[in-house]
């Protein structure tokens, strides 16, 4: 700088202090572009703990399904698989059952005794059904029993192994040395499992047999539609046809079979199940928890987008500046709604609200409806719906206010009327601004915790998308409530609290891209030559 | 009107223009649907929340509600009365009934009490957890936000420092606050072992709410003309000399008015502090019984969007726990409905008054 060489020439000179070689107002400046430094810095920690608290998570999971496959967990649910698909068949029989009932109880007015009569053959055929899995059953119960306490003799080694190592580390190695620990030998304690493969042999050899006869004698039952006892033997003879391939992957069946990370990170993407605290086995897949969120978004969007986006167009374009007065900071008011308060209405009025209305007769049309929860997907979507709202509508507003003055008078000139006008010169050039509008709308639903942990209803399942519209009606859990709703009960360091963790992580990214997208599409806006 | 009957150039009523009406009155209906909408919720709680906080004799204001700690509610039947008290009240009342059969030489009578927590008392260790909270958590955010954003409008020349530096101030406004409080709970709470504390959550909602602040402060700072610093920098101050006398006084109203906003937010989150800093229930109010002055910093607080959210999903819904489920609502939709106000009014005026 000038002022660091002398000029004694010069009348007026001014002596600066001087710390560390730097002039107090380039201090100062330092100062200030630490502090701009803090925001890169935050999103930088933010990254860097997310993925310090998460990352353990692959690695305990790809633990946590090797025991599972080790202690034959895994061999013992494929026998389990069989079997419920047989129970799958049962409930169509109970089904079949219920609706003859109907049909006979109803139109033709029978008594209960004499419906139960006519159904007698029926009900033999179903108890026969019934019967033909109990062998199998019985095995499944036997194994079960004996791959679970595999897994829970190896966990209680675990701790016993963590106890001792602590003990060592804390200095009393004599007390570490009376921690009795065993070793669990895998391969000897699967035996028992493996060796009973002879015997479902047997089992499946007469399950095939009789459910073949039960199904050829499908057609012949009583008192029930044929066509659908048609269908119910279509399916056994499915069902039966599928057991040399079960029987062929339990003989190549290998405990020892490695499980990969990729596995253990597929298991959590693409994971139908997030079972937690289970007698049997913990499952961590997110998949039921990203659709749950997904499916809140979409309703509380396509309700927010509409009157977000239509406000915004009427308050910029058509209302007299009174209005605008006076809708606008209303608008903005409601951005200031605490979501907690919102969930608490959700909870309180709305989810008995929508589910009267949903009984109503003139909606019976539609599937789902009437609600059978007072708090499901719907409720919360609602709400999260009045959430994205403001920050559309806002966004939404200033796209629309940035639009050149020049081209609506121009417009005008040329012989447009309004509508014309707004449809076609306001709304195209004002719209990737309303596009990044809907996208950080999105953002700040799919972020929202309290109103998905209050009113959606948490229950932990991929909605039943065969039900069709029905699914959006359904309760849901979420990925924020998820983290908000366990974060208090897990234990620092477990698998649990890490999957959480992960769950976080997820989250963060899908915010970041969101956001991301939403300035992408912005900027491309900005370079548009006007 | 009747000469613009006459009038040659009148619009005359057609298909097109009767759609056009139609389209301005849907758009309208949405403008109007969603002010629906945020006037029911508001009206809802604030019309069944103010039979808990005001009442119609002298003070007007349920003190109790507002000045103390929620208890648990007994409900009981006694001498074929219907009772209903807070915990203390219901264990003197017990005693002075033992005691009185006692004295007439009867077995202490038994009553049987239905028991709802936190749906008697008052919501006050609440009140002053959030209010501390947000003082705390809004210093630091101001603090750094408004050093940020003259940085950044100041100093800074287009480069790709500032490039990354606006980046990250988006992205981090579109951060959900769920993985602040898991950021918050990683850093602060295990990390720096500051545990479950006030001084977690301050940091924690500071840096929420930090974009909004730096946003806020550079628009007002931009709001200030060039003019201004030029004619300063003329007269031989130094930057700093001119940041201080020539901007920031006139910047200054309008920062603060805007962080108000923040302050809204602040005060109405609730995931980042659940983890980070507060309590379910706590017995001592923040400045009771501390040992030493720093055990204030590092101490968990109740706060009021926590308290909701305990007393609307952990309690039955019924017509005893509805007075403190809807009061709570109440006086916190009330607080921050108020902040929220006094911003948007505030800079509405502030827009008005400088214009340069």
């Amino acid at each position: 700088m000038a002022e660091s060489t002398p000029a004694p020439d010069f009348p007026v000179t001014k002596r600066r202090l001087r710390f560390f070689g730097l002039t107090s107002d380039e201090l100062v400046q330092l100062f200030f572009r630490g502090n701009a430094m803090v925001s890169v810095l935050v999103l930088a920690l933010i990254t860097l703990f997310l993925f310090k608290e998460g990352l353990a998570f692959f690695g305990q999971n790809q633990r946590n399904l090797e025991v599972y496959r080790r202690a034959g967990l895994d061999y013992v649910d494929q026998l389990r698989q069989q079997e419920q698909d047989h129970t799958a068949l049962n409930r169509y029989l109970l089904e079949v059952r219920m609706k003859a009932v109907a049909d006979l109880a109803g139109p033709q007015g029978l008594s209960v005794e004499a419906v139960n009569q006519r159904l007698e053959a029926f009900d033999q055929y179903s108890i026969r059904f019934d019967d033909a899995i109990a062998p199998l059953r019985g095995l499944v119960s036997e194994l079960s029993e004996t791959a679970s306490a595999i897994k829970t003799k190896f966990y209680i080694n675990e701790d016993k192994r963590t106890e001792q190592r602590q003990l060592r580390a804390a200095g009393r190695a004599d007390e570490a040395a009376r921690v009795a620990v065993e070793e669990v030998d895998f391969a000897r304690e699967i035996e028992p499992i493996l060796a009973s493969r002879e015997v479902y042999l047997e089992i499946n050899r007469g399950l095939s047999r009789e459910l073949q006869e039960i199904a050829v004698l499908a057609r012949a039952v009583p008192g029930v539609p044929a066509e659908r006892m048609e269908r119910f033997a279509g399916w056994v003879v499915q069902y039966v046809a599928g057991f040399p391939a079960i029987e062929q992957r339990l003989a190549t069946w290998d405990h020892r079979e490695p499980v990969s990370l990729l596995r253990s990170f597929s298991a959590f993407i693409f994971g139908r199940q997030w079972l937690t605290a289970s007698f049997w086995q913990d499952w961590y897949g997110v998949l039921p928890l990203f659709v749950g969120s997904l499916m809140v978004s979409l309703i509380a969007l396509s309700l927010a987008v509409p009157l977000g986006v239509g406000a915004a167009i009427y308050v910029n374009q058509i209302a007299s500046p009174a209005e605008q007065r006076i809708i606008k900071p209303c608008i903005e008011f409601i951005a200031a709604f605490p979501s907690v308060v919102l969930g608490f209405f959700g909870i309180a009025v709305l989810g008995e609200f929508l589910r009267s209305v949903s009984g109503a007769a003139w909606l019976d049309w539609v599937p789902g409806f009437p609600l059978a929860e007072r708090l499901n997907a719907l409720t919360a979507g609602c709400l999260l719906g009045l959430i994205a709202v403001p920050t559309i509508f806002t966004l939404a507003e200033d796209a629309l206010q940035n639009v050149p003055r020049s081209f609506k008078e121009a417009s005008f000139a040329l012989g447009a009327t309004r509508l014309q006008t707004i449809v076609r010169v306001i709304i195209p050039t004002a719209l990737s601004g309303i596009i990044s509008a809907v996208l950080l709308g999105l953002g700040r639903v799919i972020g929202e915790t309290m109103v998905v942990l209050l009113c959606a209803g948490n229950r932990i399942e991929i909605p039943d998308f065969t039900a069709g519209l029905a699914a959006f009606f359904q309760p849901v859990h979420s990925m924020t409530g998820i983290i908000a709703q366990e974060m208090g009960e897990v234990v620092r360091g477990e698998i649990h609290y890490r999957a959480l963790f992960v769950v976080g992580i997820v989250l963060f990214f899908l915010s970041l891209t969101i956001n991301f997208t939403a300035q992408k599409v912005l900027r491309r806006y900005r370079q548009h030559p006007i | 009107m009747s000469h613009a009957n006459h009038h040659p150039f009148r619009a005359k009523p057609s298909l097109g223009r009767t759609f056009e009406a139609g389209v301005f009155w849907v758009l309208r209906s949405t403008a109007y649907i969603i002010l629906l909408c945020g006037g029911f919720v508001f009206g809802d709680i604030v019309l069944k929340g103010s039979s808990t906080v005001f009442r119609t004799e002298f003070p007007f204001v349920n003190t109790t509600f507002l000045t103390e700690a929620p208890e648990s509610l007994y409900v009981f039947e006694h001498d074929g009365v219907k009772r209903e008290m807070g915990d203390r009240e219901f264990r003197a009342f017990r005693g002075a009934e033992a005691r009185k059969a006692e004295a007439a030489g009867k077995p202490a009578p038994e009553i049987k009490a239905t028991s709802y927590v936190y749906s008697a008392g008052g919501i006050y260790p609440c009140i002053v957890g959030t209010v501390l909270l947000v003082v705390g958590s809004m210093s630091i955010a101001l603090a750094l936000g408004v050093a940020s954003a003259i940085f950044l409008n100041e100093y800074a020349r287009q480069g790709r420092f500032i490039r990354v530096v606006r980046l990250t101030i988006l992205n981090l406004a579109g951060v959900p606050s769920i993985v602040f409080g898991l950021f918050g709970m990683g850093l602060f709470v295990i990390f720096l072992d500051w545990n479950v504390s006030l001084l977690a959550g301050w940091f924690t909602l500071a840096l929420m709410v930090l974009p909004v602040v730096i946003t806020a402060s550079e628009e007002s700072l931009k709001a200030v003309p060039q003019g201004f610093r030029e004619a300063s920098l003329a007269l031989g101050a130094t930057k700093w000399q001119t940041i201080r006398k020539a901007v920031l006084p006139f910047a200054l109203p309008g920062i603060l008015t805007s962080s108000i906003l923040g302050i809204a937010r602040v005060a109405g989150e609730t995931a980042p502090i659940m983890f980070t800093a507060a309590f379910v229930v706590r017995d001592k109010l923040p400045w009771q019984d501390l040992e030493r002055a720093s055990d204030f910093f590092f101490q968990g607080v109740m706060a009021l969007p926590y308290h909701i959210y305990v007393v609307s999903s952990k309690i039955p819904q019924n017509e005893y726990t509805e007075r403190v489920q809807y009061g709570t609502a109440f006086v916190f939709l009330l607080i921050v409905a108020a902040i929220a106000t006094t911003s948007i009014v505030l800079r509405a005026r502030l827009r008005r008054r400088y214009r340069w």
